[in-house]
């Protein structure tokens, strides 16, 4: 494989992490090898923060989401026993810090101040985010901002388990079995919770088509 | 199953029907056309069912066209996570990973061994087990704790490190100059220990000029329980120690001694440790100014998989356009030379930055590799 051929010759370590295998990584992770760690930080950490912001929405909780998730991966390493594979295990992991991080968020929000809405302060994370392929041309730009705002819209309008559960299934290509079983639940919900999420989907976007 | 046509059936006016209204017909499919839709989750008994039905059912089928649309629509406008986000994240996280190896395995193993569920029904013995853990924690802790720590700065410099105890040495302030006069012998010369450092602020770094082809005379302040100075040239393993773990402990120290760090390192930046410790700067230093002045410093050794990483991993993550933009020049300028390996990782970095970085200049930088690694910009 041209990667593997290329991190060859000098050998510093980082870059034979970055050729290993996963379960190499894992197995080195677990007798305490921080390079192999990091290394497996680098492989998931973009879609555990996609992952977080998903569910959080704001930047500042999915921040915490993402160093929360990945310090008990650390701690709990040991137990992991490849029944899964990696990442399966690290995405409970995050899940279910981003699922107790909303539930401790509801039980505060009677205590501190509201937090404004995103529309409001737009510090979603959706309202940062650069539109894709930016065209030089204000019309299409336009367009393609509205377009965002709707899809925006759109996904607010669904549960954290349904936004979860679409996001899991699409953007990480995973089997509704295993959505199930990450978030505790059956297949069963997680294909309800997904048929409901591409329903409402549908409906809040089908005049946008 | 129904398997007929519905002729005349607007598809969109149907999806659009108010609540109460009669259940369509082909209702009962949009489970499996969702699934169908979504990927291969369809139960295999169902495939040929469902693939019969959209043959035969033009309605169905438009619903069905009509849901991978939106799929799509959703994937093509997927929002990714922001770069500098991202990148402060990598930073916190890699702290928060250091101070948690800095726990030691003693947490681990009692948070692994004595959870609740057996803590709690036998208290008697927790107690005494607990009493004991105590013990030996306080006995042998603290020697463990020096131990794990002089391995961590690699013992055998920094414990040969010569230090004066400023205390009484009216010299031996910050930004004082170098004593070059006074024998070592006049100072109380004490090892220089890891937990000096682990608890030390580097208060200043003075740099006296040298003779030409000499490597200038450095002296380092450390404010510790009792301020210390460090006093050498670069090339004294003591005083490349202490810039070393400056660099290692970058949120530790102020901006300007890391900055004097990086500078004072960069003639040795060949040097495998020395390069790892730049490294770490270009990638987790929390100033984009000692990122910079490390991805600078680095130039030199470029050529080494573990820098070439480091400024792929900065072009492709860091906050600061400055550092993206100099980690650009840096491998633009390895890609013209044929010194980089065209692997599809600095690829896929190289093709997102001349797309999508949000400044100009990187991207510029960004095709300009993309264009020396892949002739006629496709691949």
């Amino acid at each position: 494989m041209e990667l593997s051929v290329a991190l060859e010759g000098s050998t510093p370590q980082r870059a034979i992490a970055r050729g290993a295998g996963e379960e190499e990584l894992v197995r080195k992770a677990q007798s305490g090898d921080r390079l192999a760690f990091d290394e497996l930080i680098r492989r998931y950490d973009r879609d555990v923060l996609r992952l977080a912001l998903n569910i959080v929405r704001r930047p500042e909780d999915a921040r915490d989401v993402y160093q929360e998730g990945f310090l008990r991966a650390y701690r709990n390493i040991q137990r992991f026993r490849f029944e899964c594979s990696f990442y399966t295990w690290l995405y409970r992991i995050v899940t279910n810090v981003a699922l107790d991080y909303l539930r401790r968020r509801n039980t505060r929000r009677e205590e501190q101040a509201p937090p404004s809405s995103p529309e409001v302060t737009g510090r979603d994370f959706f309202d940062q985010q650069p539109e894709p392929a930016v065209s030089a041309n204000p019309e299409k730009r336009l367009l393609g901002r509205e377009l965002a705002r709707q899809i925006r819209g759109a996904m607010s309008l669904l549960s954290p388990r349904e936004r979860m559960v679409f996001e899991l299934k699409h953007y990480h290509g995973m089997r509704l079995r295993a959505i199930g079983e990450m978030l505790g639940t059956s297949e069963e919900t997680a294909k309800n919770s997904l048929f409901r999420a591409t329903r409402k989907l549908r409906a809040s976007l089908e005049a946008v088509r | 199953m129904r398997s007929q046509p519905r002729p005349g059936m607007d598809s969109k006016a149907e999806f659009g029907r108010a609540e109460g209204q009669a259940m369509p017909p082909c209702e009962e499919w949009q489970p499996l056309r969702i699934l169908a839709a979504s990927g291969d989750e369809v139960p295999s008994a169902d495939q040929l069912r469902l693939a019969e039905h959209l043959a035969a059912c033009p309605a169905c089928s438009a619903e069905f066209s009509r849901e991978e649309e939106l799929l799509s629509l959703l994937a093509a406008h997927r929002a990714e996570p922001d770069a500098s986000l991202l990148a402060s994240c990598r930073a916190d996280l890699n702290d928060a990973l250091d101070r948690e190896e800095e726990r030691g395995w003693l947490r681990r193993f009692l948070e692994a061994a004595l959870t609740s569920s057996w803590l709690s029904p036998q208290p008697a013995w927790s107690a005494a087990v607990l009493l004991l853990i105590g013990f030996a924690t306080g006995i042998l802790g603290p020697s463990l704790l020096v131990q794990r720590a002089q391995r961590r700065l690699g013992s055998g410099a920094v414990a040969s490190a010569r230090v004066g105890h400023a205390a009484g040495n009216a010299n031996a302030g910050p930004g004082a100059p170098a004593d070059k006069s006074a024998p070592p012998a006049s100072m109380a010369n004490t090892p220089i220990t890891a937990l000096d450092l682990h608890s030390a602020d580097v208060a200043g770094i003075s740099v006296a000029p040298a003779n030409a082809g000499e490597p200038p005379r450095v002296e380092l302040h450390l404010r510790t329980m009792q301020p210390l100075t460090v006093q050498g040239t670069v090339d004294d393993g003591g005083v490349k120690d202490v810039l070393l773990y400056v660099l290692r402990h970058g949120s530790q120290f102020h901006t300007g001694v890391r900055l004097d760090a990086v500078g004072l390192l960069l003639p040795c930046s060949s040097e495998p440790e020395v390069r790892s410790a730049l490294c770490h700067a270009a990638q987790a230093d929390p100033s984009a100014a000692v990122r910079l002045q490390a991805i600078r410093s680095l130039e030199g050794a470029a050529t080494q998989d573990s820098v070439r990483n480091t400024l792929v991993d900065a072009l492709a993550a860091d906050a600061d356009a400055g550092v993206r933009l100099e980690a650009a020049r840096i491998l633009s300028s390895l890609a013209a030379n044929g010194q980089v390996p065209g692997d599809d990782h600095l690829r896929a970095v190289l093709r997102d930055r001349m797309n999508r970085d949000p400044n100009a200049d990187v991207r510029f930088e960004s095709a300009a590799a993309y264009r020396s690694l892949v002739p006629g910009g496709k691949e």
